[in-house]
């Protein structure tokens, strides 16, 4: 597992906590930015989470063009391309997301399209293929768990060939994320849930993949902390703006984790699932996270122990022997499951999500295989392998 | 004696990366895993490996047998798929297995242009390559997990594959 080489990059300038949007205009305006896009889903509108946005925008004098709200839940390039003209016609010199994981990487794309010019947005695809500085682009996550907001990659459907291609490039990530409790403050409890649970995978695959680093480590044992000390205390009650606001950091802090040690079998899995059986993100990560870190045992049982204490602070780790703590850390991943499964029925396995059959499991274990982060988990993980995993937790 | 250095490496570089081309063309004749990695490539998919800015490369392409075909010096077939290594030192790394292909993609080595997805494909069939012709105390340091195949099964693989290599050499002096 030792690495003696690794880089570390986040340029993304974080404003987090109370009145936090309301700096959004400045920083646009020592951008050289006066007329922005803001870009939505119906969602967000319906919430009313948009009315704080504009608001904030009231009294100043950077101009909010035109606001596209109908972003889908899986965005494809032709929504990519009417954004793109939309911003265009209005033209904008800078866009803000405000919304989840869709909502911000459509934003990446159209960033792409709108910065490069033309209309072949494939022809940024892959790793590394952007050349350039982007517009300013700013991001409002509306959920406590992609990380979005500090990852250089994106990813978007391509209609026409049926398949999901990647965009990873250190002009991707977003100039500004702002944090602010007002924005996730209104998430039902089994999204909450689900979004914390893919902040908790991101850390904890950051945490023992072969990229991990000092710092990424630092970030992910940070948000793994967060995550265990305020998951249940949000649940149990959900206007607490201060648990929320450790929850929304700690998405953030495991997104700079994870987009620079980036993730594995979990998010490998979880993808396949995601295309194919049509589950929520996070309801994957929440299933696979345990499974994933007992296969990876052999190869980072080290790693894994050291996610002990920031899981349970430090009087209960103390209490437990260093060679059992790799198996504790899996044990307490489990029962806080369990407590979500109490208080929001998130699915523990695949048969309790009912959309998962086992006919699917070798095309699952397929799409498994061909996802580009399965190359960066600990342990090389086959078709067998795929297959056992699935079947150790489907019940 | 850097400077000394510097220049066997770009040599050895150049050599690895003729050679590399021309054992997938060869394993990808021999080795039924492979094949069945290729099946899932796109018709005609056409993968290069090389080093920037103007290093060697190779391209590959899939034909209709479900075999590879390594393009030659005249031959212009545009790369679906590029890894480029960004420096020839880092080229290196990996040609002279200090880093596994998957390290090498951790360490952010390489640029990648075209569909992750099937990277991950030519991933496999590198590794599977590199398992089979080499001796397996280098090949493991090359790969995350060597594959479990009895000393028997890779000999003859491996002179199969040896014996591939030959006959595209000999045909393309020929040609």
């Amino acid at each position: 597992m030792s690495n003696n080489f690794y880089e570390f990059f986040c340029p993304v300038k974080v404003i987090a906590g109370r009145a936090a949007l309301e700096h959004a205009p400045f920083e646009l305006s020592v951008r050289g930015a006066g007329k922005v896009l803001l870009i939505t889903d119906e969602g967000i509108k319906a919430a009313g989470l948009l009315q704080h946005v504009l608001t904030a925008f009231d009294s100043s004098e950077v101009d909010i063009a035109t606001v596209y709200d109908q972003v889908p839940i899986d965005s494809s390039m032709s929504v990519i391309k009417e954004i793109a003209n939309i911003y265009r016609q209005h033209q904008c010199d800078s866009m803000i997301a405000i919304g989840g994981g869709s909502v911000i990487d459509t934003s990446k794309a159209v960033n792409i399209l709108v910065s490069e010019g033309g209309d072949d947005l494939l022809a940024y695809s892959g790793h590394g293929c952007l050349k350039h500085p982007l517009k300013p682009l700013f991001v409002v996550p509306t959920t406590a768990g992609t990380g979005s907001e500090v990852t250089s990659v994106a990813v978007i459907k391509d209609e026409d060939n049926e398949r999901k291609v990647g965009f990873s490039s250190h002009f991707l990530f977003p100039d500004v994320a702002i944090l602010d409790p007002r924005m996730t403050l209104s998430l039902p409890p089994h999204i909450t849930a689900m979004t914390a649970m893919d902040a908790l995978t991101h850390a904890c695959e950051a945490a023992i993949g072969i990229a991990k680093n000092p710092i990424s480590d630092a970030y992910a044992h940070g948000a793994i902390e967060k995550v265990s000390q305020n998951l249940m205390t949000v649940m149990d009650n959900p206007g607490d703006i201060d648990g929320r606001m450790e929850l929304a950091q700690a998405a953030t802090m495991a997104g700079i984790a994870f987009s620079n040690s980036m993730v594995g079998v979990v998010h490998s899995l979880g993808h396949s699932v995601g295309a194919i059986c049509h589950l929520p993100h996070g309801m994957c990560m929440s299933i696979f996270l345990p499974y994933a870190l007992e296969y990876n045992l052999e190869k980072c049982r080290q790693e894994i122990a050291k996610l002990l204490l920031p899981l349970v602070g430090a009087e209960r780790f103390s209490q437990v022997p260093e060679p059992q703590r790799a198996e504790a850390s899996i044990r307490v991943i489990r029962e806080m499951r369990d407590q979500l499964y109490e208080l929001c029925q998130l699915p523990r396995t695949l048969k309790e999500t009912g959309k998962v059959q086992k006919d699917q499991f070798e095309a699952i274990a397929t799409a498994t295989l061909n996802d580009g982060s399965i190359i960066f988990n600990a342990k090389e993980v086959r078709f067998d392998d795929a297959m056992t995993l699935l079947e150790t937790a489907w019940a | 004696m850097i400077k000394l250095a510097a220049r066997f490496q770009v040599i050895y570089v150049g050599i690895m990366i003729w050679l590399i081309g021309r054992l997938l063309e060869a394993a990808s004749k021999v080795d039924k895993m492979m094949q069945q990695e290729i099946v899932a490539l796109p018709a005609a998919f056409a993968f290069s490996m090389g080093v920037l800015p103007r290093g060697p490369v190779f391209t590959v392409q899939k034909q209709v047998d479900g075999t590879l075909y390594c393009a030659r010096r005249n031959d212009t077939i545009a790369a679906d798929l590029a890894i480029s290594f960004k420096h020839v030192k880092h080229a290196f790394l990996i040609l002279s297995f200090q880093e596994s292909t998957a390290r090498s993609f951790a360490n952010d080595r390489m640029l990648l242009d075209g569909d992750l997805n099937l990277a991950m494909i030519i991933v496999r069939c590198l590794d599977r390559m590199e398992c089979l012709v080499l001796p397996k105390f280098i090949a493991m340091r090359a790969v995350k997990r060597y594959p479990s195949i009895s000393l028997g099964q890779k000999l003859n693989l491996a002179t199969r594959i040896y014996f591939q290599l030959l006959v595209g050499f000999f045909r393309r002096s020929h040609v």
